[in-house]
């Protein structure tokens, strides 16, 4: 077993033992290796989202935990929020230049979902039209700049 | 007769000249080096000269090469030690998610976070900072590093 793959197995492990709030692996979707992952999150209650279910697809390395892995929103639902495209790739600086391999899939989960919950106005980020037209199919090309961080 | 100054003649300075131009045709080849012999390549390191970007070793310019040997000369100035149990603080490590066991080989990073030495010398390759608290490993000490 690689070291990508004996981390994400405990990690694995974790979250299906313990598993955070409105954050579930999806373990139908788990390949063989690991190296991709659907997290199925529900929307918070008491947010915007309240009700709403999402699809999160993770996409791993070899080099993980030291290079991030892919993050979007797959499926049909796509939350509309200020820092999420309507493509599915999020706006997040832990998965891009604040990453480390401290992080985990749990973290990462847990931090969007935060997002999510903070949102007071559902959205679309203002550059939304152009980005989705023109941007990389792999949101971890994209050159981020990122937007304020009060929403 | 008064003391009367004879400038020299030309003809002495004539003598010295000799023959002293170069003939290229006469001067032996350039010493050519052979090519260094053939080597798989295998087990070629990837090098993270900058946040996103890795390269092999080979392909590295001498600048990047230059950074990347100060930067293994900072990693190897933090402390190591092996596992003794002592500090129960520290119980496992998170980059690859193990309980430390005796023996294992740690290093201590400034903010006293320590990993596996294997795990955290990988890490701090690309980024210089605490994967845990995301503090930048004695930045003082890698600009004095960076301007000298
Ligand atoms: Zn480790
Ligand atoms: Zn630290």
């Amino acid at each position: 077993m690689t070291s990508m793959e004996k981390r994400l197995q405990k990690e694995l492990q974790a979250m299906t033992k313990d598993p955070p709030v409105g954050v579930k692996v999806n373990m139908e979707s788990l390949s063989s290796n690991l190296s991709e992952w659907v997290v199925d999150i529900d929307g918070a209650t008491g947010t915007l989202y309240e009700g709403e279910k999402f699809q999160l697809g993770f996409k791993f390395t070899p080099r993980y935990p030291f290079d991030s892995p892919q993050v979007m929103f797959i499926g049909r639902n796509i939350p509309v929020h200020p820092h999420i495209y309507s493509n599915g790739h999020i706006c997040l600086s832990i998965l891009t230049e604040d990453w480390s391999p401290a992080l985990s899939v749990q973290s990462v989960c847990l931090s969007i979902v935060s997002m999510l919950s903070s949102c007071k106005e559902k959205k679309l980020p203002p550059d939304n039209a152009i980005y989705v037209r023109t941007c990389s199919k792999d949101p971890k090309k994209t050159r981020w700049w990122y937007h304020d961080n009060s929403v | 007769m008064g003391n009367c100054f004879k400038s020299s003649s030309n003809d002495d300075i004539s003598l010295l000249r000799g023959n002293d131009h170069h003939d290229p045709a006469l001067e032996p080849a350039p010493f050519v080096e052979p090519p260094p012999p053939y080597r798989p390549q295998q087990r070629m390191p990837i090098f993270h000269p900058s946040p996103g970007v890795s390269r092999p070793a080979n392909q590295l310019t001498e600048d990047e090469q230059i950074k990347i040997a100060q930067r293994l000369g900072l990693i190897n100035h933090l402390p190591t030690g092996k596992y003794d149990g002592t500090n129960k603080k520290a119980k496992e490590c998170v980059i690859c998610m193990n309980e430390f066991v005796f023996g294992d080989e740690l290093r201590y990073l400034p903010c006293m976070h320590c990993y596996h030495r294997e795990c955290i010398d990988d890490w701090l390759m690309r980024s210089f900072t605490c994967p845990s608290c995301m503090e930048p490993v004695d930045a003082a000490l890698l600009t004095t590093y960076q301007t000298s």
